[in-house]
């Protein structure tokens, strides 16, 4: 058995990977928002998700099953770039991570905003970011694409990921006395 | 009650059993096919190349008898946003498509919306490649099972073993991620309904609302994740119930073998994406 991908690090990675599969073939993953690229994307959240519980690994996978996705459903040349589809998305699971396990022991709930606000920016600046250093955009119009994208996106995303986190928490809890 | 069935149309992933050439080639070849033809079907953006593989889609559909119908049924809940989506880029796309795909002309203007003939080919080419992912992809989950999809992913991946990659693992996670795909979307619409049963207005607010729309998909969310991650730890408890202990040492009752048909087809796919591939800026 692999030491880093454990029986629970790969049935959980599985199952968040079919979500983030449903969010993106039916569309469920875009919400309408106030700016110009039109709809926020909630397809980073099971990355972040998986990030927080279960670690860097499986938010590196899940970043790499949206990376996929994005890839597939692309249709602007600039998401046909194979480094500006895959790299941020991978990041966005390792960072997201790092984020939460620095912050957890001071306060969960602080720490699980924190590492959604980390996860989603990693996100934005690392897409527009590449896209600015391989030439699809030039820098002031990338900074307000992504100050428009960032905001919204944080806010989704940061309830979204607190309300699902702390859900799972307390059922974890309480199954773990149940079985007992 | 049909805005609520968006979930029963997602057709990707659910195996349809038969007895077609499709369904008998080896997961390999049937995997190297369709990686190739989307490779053609991603990087050219000429008519003809798109009228080709369309063809070429829907005979390899026609030829694993799979009904077409309800492949296309998957993209009736997203239908509004791509046309939406399509509308985007003939209209506002005009300026930029026109520099990124062929076609400076300008077609037809009004005020701020502008069609050009770059805009007009980034919107058919974009409508025609969503269709030819769908209908190949549909190929490759619709008409191989789950288990042989995995064998052959791992199998592929066991060059890269040696280089630590732990192909067993990935190929795994692959599998149980496209076979929970409709478990979870069946019950993301029992969760839909029960909501609605509840008086939860499930309309997502405009685009100034959006952290009331926030909040009404946290009633959606959270069940879904919840119950993602205790099918989770049911499984988990089964497979380490059962000793799981991963892909090393682990032999196969059905070994794979590629055959004549398998190799021919890999050839013809080859050639089809490299002739595609070579001639795409070529062609109208």
């Amino acid at each position: 058995m692999n030491s880093l991908l454990t029986i629970r690090r790969i049935v959980v990675a599985g199952l968040l990977g079919a979500i983030t599969i449903l969010l993106g073939a039916t569309r469920a993953g875009f919400i309408p928002v106030p700016t110009p690229l039109g709809d926020a994307t909630i397809m980073h959240i099971p990355v972040i998700i998986g990030g927080i519980l279960d670690g860097w690994l499986v938010g590196a996978i899940l970043g790499l099953f949206f990376g996929i996705f994005s890839f597939i459903h692309a249709t602007i040349p600039m998401f046909k770039d194979p480094l500006v589809v895959f790299l941020p998305r991978i990041l966005i699971g390792i960072t997201t991570a790092l984020a939460y396990r620095g912050l957890k022991r001071s306060n969960e709930v602080v720490a699980v905003i924190v590492a959604t606000v980390v996860g989603t920016l990693t996100n934005t600046v690392g897409v527009l970011g590449i896209g600015v250093l391989r030439g699809y955009l030039p820098l002031p119009a990338a900074v307000g694409f992504g100050v428009a994208a960032a905001i919204p996106e944080t806010i989704l995303a940061a309830i979204i990921v607190v309300a699902v986190v702390l859900a799972w928490r307390g059922v974890a809890a309480r199954r773990r006395t149940a079985d007992l | 009650m049909e805005s609520f069935e968006v979930f029963r149309h997602v057709t990707i992933g659910q195996y349809l059993p038969g007895e077609s050439l499709v369904h008998r080639l080896d997961p390999r070849a049937k995997i190297t096919v369709v990686l190739l033809l989307i490779a053609a079907v991603t990087f050219s953006t000429s008519y003809t190349a798109h009228l080709a593989l369309l063809a070429l889609t829907l005979g390899l559909i026609a030829l694993a008898n799979l009904p077409v119908r309800y492949i296309v049924s998957g993209v009736k809940p997203a239908l509004p946003f791509i046309l939406l989506l399509a509308l985007m880029q003939l209209f506002v796309y005009g300026e930029a498509a026109a520099s990124a795909v062929r076609g400076t002309a300008v077609l037809w203007q009004w005020g701020v919306l502008r069609v050009t003939a770059g805009s007009l080919r980034l919107t058919l080419v974009s409508l025609a490649r969503l269709l030819e992912l769908l209908l190949l992809v549909s190929l490759l989950t619709n008409a191989t099972p789950t288990t042989s999809l995995t064998y052959g992913i791992e199998s592929m991946l066991r060059p890269f073993a040696r280089l630590g990659l732990p192909a067993h693992e990935l190929s795994l996670i692959g599998t149980i991620a496209l076979r929970f795909v409709p478990v979870l979307g069946e019950q993301f619409e029992t969760i839909l309904k029960a909501q609605a049963s509840r008086g939860a207005n499930l309309r997502l607010g405009g685009r100034l609302q959006f952290i009331r729309s926030a909040q009404q998909m946290v009633v959606l969310l959270v069940p879904l994740f919840l119950n993602a991650l205790l099918r989770a730890e049911d499984l988990i408890l089964a497979m380490e119930a059962r000793c799981y202990g991963g892909g090393r040492g682990r032999s196969h009752y059905v070994r794979l073998r590629l055959r004549a048909p398998d190799y021919v087809a890999m050839a013809l796919a080859l050639v089809f994406t490299a002739a595609v591939l070579a001639a795409r800026n070529a062609l109208p």
